[in-house]
């Protein structure tokens, strides 16, 4: 092994102490500065770290799922016998990504990457598989337009050599068609089930339009947004076919999902506590990038019937006897699919909606007239809205039929959540429906009020 | 009294939220008894007959480029007519781009637009800054009534700079960008046809210019007595105080 350069020793020290002394003071941000304080020092820390790790590394992203997919994973290749160095707590910049490499020890890298540094991520990690979910329109004010994204996540893709690994979403248009012209091994992933198939698009959906020749797609089956079984009427160009799919999908707002996932040869059940069409998604990204990284069926279907959500993405909790549920809404393909598994549960909903315009979020709200409220009104025993925005929430429910005296504005997160309980039915279930920042806030409330453990903890 | 809009490409020049605007005048038309029909007018559709209020949102450069053709030779011609029977028009973004002389790629490609507004796009190079952020604009309308002027507040976020040749602006800049972020002026009007880049979306949280072009339609459409009955607007005043105090 070559010696590394002196500048690689210190930057790996000093990176270490300041996430030590971050903690000692209490300060917070642990996932993130030792990883930008090494970066400082010595820029090429990261690919030095990297190239320690004898398994290789994996990256993991996409517009929605990628902390849950990337946990998802994570447990299945511990139960595969790896040793996972894994940002779990989804600091996903190079910073954290740096940060998990400084803190941890393991033999393979499991990293979750916003979509903007997928390309950076690639040309640092030289990853063995890249798994790609998903291209949603989610912060246009961050990452410029859908385009420009997909073409430089195919920019870098094409840079990996044949003995890598890209597994990409058939059902996703804009995915599907980086595979074209790509020199590592490609492995596709989709539904290719009747259960939750539509025929219509919802007017939040992307990617309308052939990759290839700009013709209109024709779309036989919606799942999800854009995604689903589509094919160019005028070039001829369709959907990929998936060597891991999911055959059945039976979703129960009460109890687990059941999905049959259809693995090259092979059929699995999975039962997986996480609800929601989109988990299903990210419970099949994760089998598929497992499967192909030499996990067995079994350690699959394990993995996920252990698995409980990331905080925040949907997690359940127990609070003065009624159950609260949390649901990540941050764009609004995530959010319409947050309102149809909402829709699932039979009784009147509980809901506590919070809107933030901070810069994690995207400072652009215009998103939530894209969010089909619609499907809600009438079905609400309380509503109480907060965030930055939260007056722009009150307007849109307004418009999409909701009584306007129905509509509290509470700023105060922990009384929002006392009002919401005690609203609440005694055993009854209640949600709060938050945007990112939103979702951090919500978790120190509520571990003040005694219901969750610390982030960096998890 | 009933009212038909035509909604330019629903589909692909609809990002950002510009379907709140459709949203905002279904709801106020019939909240006050008006039905108001909309007419989807994606790709490969004809617009023939003329509607009474016309929708055309934004879209990304690709879907721009993709609509390019089909915008002139389906639509352009009725729609120059509508705006020229004073048809109110609302293009945000990319539509107003398009209603302009078009826009000019920093790459040298153009998009063609129909010229209605006399207003020219370019593209700078890829190192400048695109125009994001809250905005707050003072607007000047045509009519000098009490419903004529005011503060509209938006989301801005394009690339393309604009400056107007002989048309007037929709409004003048009191925070964000606007049109270019230098000459102060924001959008552009020629007699009730009105390009801006506020989404946001802008119709929702600026009441007063959603009735403007609903009693414009209808005064059009049924005669100049036509009033609009008043609506409880608290909420979304106070959604545009917010959003006004965020502007920086």
């Amino acid at each position: 092994m070559q010696a590394l350069p002196l500048r690689h020793t210190v930057a790996v020290a000093v990176g270490r102490a300041a996430g030590l002394a971050s903690r000692r003071l209490r300060l917070g941000g642990g996932t993130t500065i030792p990883g930008a304080v090494a970066r400082r020092i010595d820029a090429r820390v990261t690919r030095h770290l990297a190239a320690r790790l004898a398994g290789g590394c994996v990256l993991v992203s996409g517009t929605n799922g990628k902390t849950t997919t990337s946990r998802l994973l994570a447990a299945m290749l511990r139960g595969a016998g790896y040793r996972v160095v894994h940002n779990r707590a989804g600091a996903n910049l190079m910073a954290g990504v740096t940060t998990a490499l400084l803190s941890q020890h393991g033999d393979s890298g499991l990293f979750e990457v916003d979509e903007a540094v997928l390309p950076a991520a690639i040309r640092e990690l030289k990853p063995r598989l890249v798994l790609c979910l998903n291209l949603f329109r989610d912060q246009l004010d961050r990452y410029g337009e859908l385009n420009t994204l997909a073409s430089r996540w195919q920019q870098a893709l094409a840079t990996l050599p044949a003995s890598a690994t890209a597994v990409l979403n058939a059902d996703d248009p804009l995915v599907a068609s980086i595979g074209a012209s790509l020199a590592c091994r490609t492995v596709f992933f989709g539904l290719e089930t009747v259960d939750h198939r539509q025929t219509d698009m919802q007017h939040a959906a992307d990617s309308l339009y052939c990759p290839r020749c700009s013709g209109q797609l024709d779309f036989e089956a919606v799942y999800l947004g854009h995604l689903g079984h589509y094919c160019c009427p005028i070039c001829g160009w369709r959907r990929p076919d998936p060597s891991f799919a999911l055959t059945g999908i039976r979703l129960d707002p009460a109890g687990p999902t059941q999905l049959r996932l259809r693995a090259e040869s092979h059929e699995l059940a999975i039962e997986a506590n996480l609800p929601g069409l989109y988990n299903a998604y990210n419970v099949l990204a994760a089998a598929a990038a497992a499967l192909t990284l030499g996990a067995a069926g079994e350690q699959v279907s394990a993995a996920v019937g252990g698995f409980t959500a990331a905080f925040g993405r949907t997690e359940t909790m127990r609070l003065d006897g009624r159950q609260l549920r949390l649901m990540l809404a941050k764009n609004p393909v995530g959010c319409n699919e947050v309102i149809r598994t909402l829709l699932l549960d039979p009784d009147p909903l509980n809901l506590y909606l919070v809107l933030n315009d901070r810069v994690a979020d995207g400072e652009d709200v215009s998103w939530i007239w894209d969010v089909d409220f619609e499907l809600l009104a009438g079905r609400c025993r309380t509503v109480i809205l907060g965030g930055t925005r939260a007056e722009d929430l009150a307007v849109r429910l307004k418009y999409a039929g909701f009584p306007t005296s129905e509509l509290p504005l509470e700023g105060n997160q922990e009384a929002a959540i006392r009002a919401l309980l005690a609203r609440t039915p005694d055993g009854g279930r209640a949600y709060a429906v938050p945007t990112y920042t939103a979702m951090l806030d919500l978790r120190r409330t509520l571990t003040d009020m005694g219901a969750a453990g610390q982030f960096w903890e998890d | 009294m009933n009212l038909v809009l035509a909604w330019l490409y629903p589909d692909s020049m609809s990002i950002y939220g510009d379907r709140g605007n459709v949203i905002a005048l279904t709801r106020r038309a019939e909240w006050r008894g008006i039905a108001l029909e909309v007419w989807r007018l994606p790709k490969g559709a004809r617009l023939d007959q003329l509607p009474d209020l016309v929708m055309f949102g934004g879209g990304q450069d690709r879907e721009q480029r993709l609509i390019e053709r089909d915008f002139l030779e389906l639509k352009g011609e009725t729609l120059v007519r509508a705006v020229e029977e004073d048809v109110p028009v609302l293009a945000v973004c990319g539509g107003f781009q398009q209603l302009g002389h078009g826009y000019r790629d920093a790459d040298g490609s153009s998009i063609q637009g129909l010229g209605i507004l006399d207003a020219s796009t370019v593209a700078p190079s890829d190192k400048a800054r695109r125009c994001i952020g809250n905005i707050v604009v003072e607007a000047h309308l045509p009519d000098g009534d009490a419903t004529s002027g005011g503060v509209l507040v938006g989301f801005e976020n394009h690339g393309g700079r604009t400056r107007l040749g002989k048309c007037e602006p929709l409004g003048r800049v009191l925070k964000g960008f606007g049109n270019n972020g230098e000459d102060g002026q924001e959008g552009a009007r020629y007699r009730y046809c009105f390009g801006t880049y506020m989404h946001g979306s802008l119709l929702p949280k600026n009441p007063w210019f959603t009735d403007y072009l609903l009693l414009q339609a209808l005064r059009r459409k049924y005669g100049p007595e036509i009033t609009l009955e008043p609506l409880d607007d608290a909420l979304e005043l106070r959604a545009q105080s917010a959003a006004i105090a965020r502007a920086r």
